[in-house]
């Protein structure tokens, strides 16, 4: 279906992968009551790595990512992130949601405050940054998601796709060195979906570690350097993009991109 | 595709019209909203002449026919023979109504604390303040210990006294902020680091600069309330309008924070926690107040030890702060449960602790979401504090059927209860106007007006 949002003629951004770990996901299992949703995630992410997760609805793909900053809690299994282990000692919770960032599907900005509040908050009470400073680097961000000028609006005088971009800056000025995405642009009217495409392509070619859920394929080809297909709570299949769309393995696969690419 | 062809229809809007007369300015307004139809018509003459008559009878009763000297119920009624109210004697005992018993030469006491509390509170409403939660705060936390002294009058313990003390000089911090802000410098802080010439001296002395300076203004303002003599003025003699905003006002200031408390401990992950909030909220709610004002007037002393004796305005206080806390958590519970769960998931997500969460960003949220029925609840506090005259304390009810039973104002019963009902609605209609305003203000629709 959105083969067309990005140029698929565009180039694939070069990568900068080195080899050190910076999220590993050993045999996680997540029940929701009975529910199994998770089933044994085996998943190891460098750093510098994007990695774009796809899959049909209600396959467990939010969860997954969820689980990497505890907004969702996991019951087997480890999940090791910046080197912290993550269980339920609060500390660590902290350690590791300070430096993983999270943009959601339906942006989640805080309505009472300003677009500038809005990303100097977590800066000025999580990191204890001076005000001055926080605002200096807030106005930084702002601008490079291209929108300063909006900067003393509320959320709700902003479009949808300028909201997500101030998500974006907002997860940004906590300085995290891991992006979590959620269906980004899933909420977006189609206009908008490539003004924030695009700042997520600038963020890959600054080299941050992410990891999107998105439907948008022509982004997961260009951006991309492991895609994986989630069915069922478990890991069908992985590989690069080039591979994953040309020579998919699973049967289920071949049956998913086929239906999205129908279109 | 951007080429036009002679085949292209183009686009012209049609002109906008006036709208039709008679739609519009008074005409059509009465028309659209009083005349609508017969039956539309037929309601409004009807309402009218309903209004109408009761404006002209309490026209005739309260202002035409109406006495306002004389001595006593009797010399009225001669007048009126019974067709006008009898001012004269609501106005003999207009201090009553507001003091109570509290002696006439040491009132001033009353009314110093209340132009204090107002003087303090002022600020909240100058633009130029910034801090002006601080501004409350300072207020709702200690103005009670400077007004206790106040009222109460003898001799203070020393913690009262420091309290007073405490107390003053935060008032005087409000005002020379205000001060400070209005003289062009960001705060009071910077203007004191300024003048003192420490502002460019390394940060860590400031906190010792800006804590001497409150030390200086506290030695000062307890040495300063040490030589005050107040004559005391036991609760027994407390009475009146002043009682009754006495104690609906440390209910209405306790309620909100003992709310959220009680609230988020219910919505609590800790089982314990839970279901003492839930246990405390429903209790209480489940009872009349007149039934927890009785409980705490006759049964709380017998679980006392013998030798605290305690006062009973102080129970009925704790009485209604109890009963205000569990109404209000039940608001603020409703109103956390209108945030959606993305702001909590937003705010974990970068980091914010659940305090941090709570205060920055779903109770700024939630609590705009609350006022109607916060202010509502407050009204209805108010209003229901008149029940004290039940278990016999001189409230400003009470006081009026006191004037009724008055060997001079005997029988006079209407117009006391007419005053009292003015001067409720008086106060309440302004605390729903102000909450009217206060939505329309706090976060104004968060920039959408
Ligand atoms: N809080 C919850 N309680 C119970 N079941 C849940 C809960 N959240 C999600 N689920 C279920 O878990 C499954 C996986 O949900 P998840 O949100 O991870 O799917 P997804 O892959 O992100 O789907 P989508 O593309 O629709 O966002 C779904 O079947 C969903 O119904
Ligand atoms: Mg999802």
């Amino acid at each position: 279906m959105s083969l067309e949002t990005l140029d698929s003629g565009q180039e694939h951004i070069a990568s900068a992968i080195s080899d050190e770990v910076v999220i590993e996901l050993s045999k996680v299992n997540k029940w929701y009551g009975e529910f199994h949703v998770l089933k044994d995630i085996d998943l190891t992410v460098y750093k510098g790595e994007r990695i774009v997760i796809c899959g049909p609805s209600g396959s467990g793909k939010s969860t997954l990512i969820r689980c990497i900053n505890r907004l969702e809690e996991h019951q087997q299994g480890d999940i090791l992130v910046n080197g912290v282990t993550m269980d339920t000692n609060l500390k660590n919770i902290d350690a590791i949601r300070r430096d993983v960032g999270m943009v959601f599907q339906s942006f989640n900005l805080f309505p009472h405050l300003t677009v500038l509040e809005n990303c100097t908050l977590a800066p000025i009470w999580v990191r204890n940054t001076p005000k001055a400073e926080a605002d200096r680097l807030a106005m930084q961000l702002l601008e490079r998601v291209k929108i300063p000028e909006q900067a003393a609006k509320y959320p709700g005088q902003l479009s949808g796709g300028q909201q997500q971009r101030v998500a974006i800056a907002r997860s940004l000025a906590m300085n995290p060195n891991i992006m979590l995405f959620d269906e980004p642009t899933s909420a977006l009217d189609p206009e908008m979906i490539s003004e924030v495409l695009d700042v997520m392509v600038g963020l890959a070619e600054s080299g941050m570690t992410m990891l999107v859920v998105t439907h948008e394929m022509g982004f997961a080809k260009r951006v991309a350097d492991r895609v994986i297909f989630m069915d069922q709570g478990e890991i069908v299949e992985q590989n690069t993009p080039g591979e994953f769309f040309n020579n998919p393995k699973s049967d289920r696969t071949k049956l998913f991109l086929s239906q999205i690419l129908a279109h | 595709m951007a080429e036009t062809t002679q085949d292209d229809v183009v686009f012209r809007p049609k002109p906008s019209l006036p709208p039709p007369p008679n739609t519009v300015g008074v005409v059509g307004w009465l028309r659209k909203n009083l005349f609508g139809g017969p039956f539309d018509s037929l309601l409004t003459i009807v309402g009218v002449s309903l209004i109408a008559y009761v404006a002209y009878s309490l026209y005739q009763y309260g202002i035409a026919n109406a006495v306002w000297e004389a001595d006593t119920y009797r010399e009225c009624l001669d007048v009126t023979k019974g067709n006008g109210a009898c001012w004269a004697g609501v106005s003999t005992w207009m201090n009553g109504y507001m003091y109570g018993r509290y002696p006439d030469v040491e009132q001033w006491r009353v009314n110093l604390a209340g132009v204090v509390l107002a003087v303090w509170l002022a600020p909240f409403w100058f633009p130029k303040i910034k801090a002006k939660i601080l501004v409350g705060m300072s207020a709702v936390l200690t103005f009670p210990f400077l007004a206790a002294h106040l009222f109460l009058g003898g001799e203070a313990g020393l913690f009262l006294q420091v309290m007073v003390a405490v107390a003053m000089t935060l008032f005087a911090t409000v005002w020379l902020n205000v001060g400070a802000s209005y003289l062009g410098y960001p705060s009071l802080r910077v203007a004191l680091l300024r003048l003192s010439g420490f502002e460019n001296k390394g940060d860590h002395l400031h906190k010792y600069v800006l804590l001497g300076a409150f030390g200086v203004g506290f030695v000062i303002a307890f040495a300063y309330q040490s030589t005050w003599e107040l004559a005391a003025v036991p609760t027994q003699n407390w009475g009146g309008l002043f009682l009754t905003l006495v104690i609906s006002g440390i209910g209405i200031s306790s309620a909100l924070p003992s709310g959220i408390i009680l609230a988020l401990g219910r919505r609590s992950k800790m089982p314990v926690i839970r279901v003492f909030c839930t246990a405390f909220i429903e209790l209480f709610r489940s009872v009349p107040l007149i039934t927890i004002l009785f409980m705490a007037v006759t049964m709380m002393p017998l679980f006392l030890p013998v030798e605290i004796n305690p006062d009973k305005l102080v129970l009925v206080i704790v009485a209604v702060c109890i009963f205000a806390a569990a109404y209000m958590a039940e608001i603020v519970r409703g109103g956390l449960q209108a945030i959606n769960k993305g702001q909590y998931e937003a705010a974990q997500a970068m980091g914010l602790n659940y305090w941090k969460m709570m205060t920055l960003i779903i109770m700024p949220q939630a609590l705009k979401v609350m006022i109607p029925n916060i202010v509502g609840n407050f009204i209805g506090l108010l209003k229901d504090t008149t029940l004290v005259s039940i278990i016999g304390l001189y409230d400003i009810l009470l006081m009026a059927k006191a004037s009724g039973q008055d060997g001079k104002w005997l029988g006079m019963h209407t117009e006391p209860f007419l005053f009292t009902a003015a001067v409720f609605f008086v106060v309440c209609f302004c605390m729903s106007k102000y909450s009217q305003h206060l939505e329309r203000t706090i976060g104004g629709g968060y920039g959408r007006r």
